[in-house]
């Protein structure tokens, strides 16, 4: 409990200037927050298989996202002179990623008593996106908390930070719309995966748009 | 491969472009070793750009794959055979101290960078040609990537410029010679990279068309990013 009440507030083994990793007990703990959240996220329904598939989907949203900008972000930090400070960047990365899932476990419980009063599926859909935005907030005061020592060190720091977030960002919404369903449409069976769900979450967002200016 | 790894990893570090070397004339690195480590890199995107026509299945997606990942570093070669002389003449105009091997050196190392972030992209390339089946965003993405990695590597050609003309004034470089050469070239280099792609299409392969290793001459690159913008609706 110390050790993600450090992580939380950026300090002792988690402090900016420190060079502590979490040990595989606090990873443990932050894998099972996101598990958590996908847990209550999916059981609109109450189905118990699509609290399994939500709570898997989750650390799988936010871990794979990263992973695959990992490459681009190794690439960008050494054109921008930044390698030598490459593990302290990864830290800052996966220590925000940390706040991210512990603040999911932390809105977990307003989840589950808002889908008592959430009768329509869209509306706990948005309900969700909201949650994560909030969750997503939380993750960028941790990375700015612990990013800032290094864009004072050295400021093209600064745009490093940026690339990643407008990679990670553009890649982790076309994730969670591989991964849906999230919260599971209790009129439609649960699965893994929708049926017909591959597909590209800008390409409908484009024809939504699109239609709503009045294109054809 | 170890070896071509370091010598990227050096190259993007900066290593073979310090400043000290450059307002001497001077690229401290092979061009054939800079081309040895660049093919690679392209053709791994390559790789990544042609699964869209794996993929998506049907006679000759195998050959779209091997035509993809073999057209990238050829884009990329093609490019710079064409922009070299003028970027040589240019700069010699503005008497910098490179002579055209070490023109050459530089050009290949900035194609490299634009190459090692172009390689960096391909498994979001990767992830988005699993899941997408729309051609058209397909080819806005991967023109988005090479137009973000080809950035990054102009950026890195005009800081080295601005080194190599540094001494000759005395004053900031990036507002005179090095930065004159740099805006005049850098047209000619874009507007020929992205008409070699179109020449050199297709990269992605149009789902239903039967596999062709080059499309008969017709439109330009412009009209066709802006056919594909309209086509996403």
């Amino acid at each position: 409990m110390s050790a993600i009440d450090d992580l939380l507030r950026a300090r002792g083994r988690f402090a900016p200037d420190a060079s502590d990793l979490p040990t595989p007990g606090t990873q443990a703990v932050i894998v099972a927050a996101g598990l958590l959240y996908g847990a209550v996220m999916g059981s609109y329904g109450l189905r118990a298989p699509q609290v399994l598939y939500s709570a898997l989907k989750v650390p799988l949203l936010l871990g794979v996202s990263a992973l695959v900008c990992l490459p681009n972000l190794l690439a960008v930090n050494t054109v921008l002179g930044l390698r030598d400070d490459f593990r302290a960047v990864l830290r800052a990365l996966v220590l925000s990623q940390g706040t991210v899932c512990l603040s999911l476990a932390a809105l977990a419980p307003i989840t589950a008593v808002a889908y008592l009063s959430l009768a329509d599926y869209n509306n706990a859909v948005v309900f969700n996106g909201g949650m994560f935005l909030l969750a997503a907030l939380a993750g960028q005061i941790s990375l700015g908390r612990l990013y800032r020592p290094l864009i004072a060190a050295n400021p093209r720091h600064r745009l490093g930070r940026n690339a990643w977030l407008a990679l990670y960002v553009f890649v982790a919404i076309q994730m969670a719309w591989v991964l849906r369903p999230f919260v599971g449409n209790p009129e439609l069976p649960s699965r893994f995966f929708r049926e017909g769900a591959w597909g590209n979450a800008y390409v409908e967002v484009a024809a939504l748009v699109w239609r709503a200016l009045g294109g054809r | 491969m170890r070896q071509i790894l370091a010598r990227i990893d050096t190259l993007l570090r900066g290593g073979f472009t310090e400043p000290e070397q450059l307002s001497l004339g001077r690229v401290s690195v092979g061009a054939s070793d800079l081309a040895i480590a660049a093919a690679p890199l392209g053709l791994v995107y390559g790789l990544f750009m042609g699964l869209y026509a794996v993929m998506r299945g049907g006679p000759g997606a195998g050959l779209q794959l091997v035509a993809t990942s073999l057209k990238v570093p050829l884009l990329f070669l093609l490019t710079l055979v064409v922009t070299l002389p003028s970027l040589y003449v240019l700069s010699a105009l503005a008497r910098s101290r490179l002579s055209f091997l070490h023109t050459l050196r530089l050009l290949l190392a900035a194609v490299t960078v634009n190459c090692a972030l172009l390689a960096s992209f391909g498994p979001v390339t990767g992830f988005f040609t699993l899941s997408t089946e729309s051609y058209p965003f397909m080819i806005l993405l991967n023109v988005a990537f090479f137009a973000c990695s080809g950035i990054v590597g102009l950026s890195f050609l005009r800081k080295a410029l601005d080194a190599v003309f540094a001494p000759e004034t005395g004053t900031p470089a990036s507002q005179t010679a090095a930065s004159q050469v740099f805006r005049a070239w850098i047209l000619i280099y874009a507007i020929v990279g992205a008409q070699m792609g179109w020449i050199l299409r297709p990269f992605i392969g149009a789902p239903n068309a039967p596999f062709q290793w080059f499309r008969a001459r017709d439109s330009n690159f412009f009209v066709a990013v802006w056919e594909s913008l309209l086509r996403l609706f």
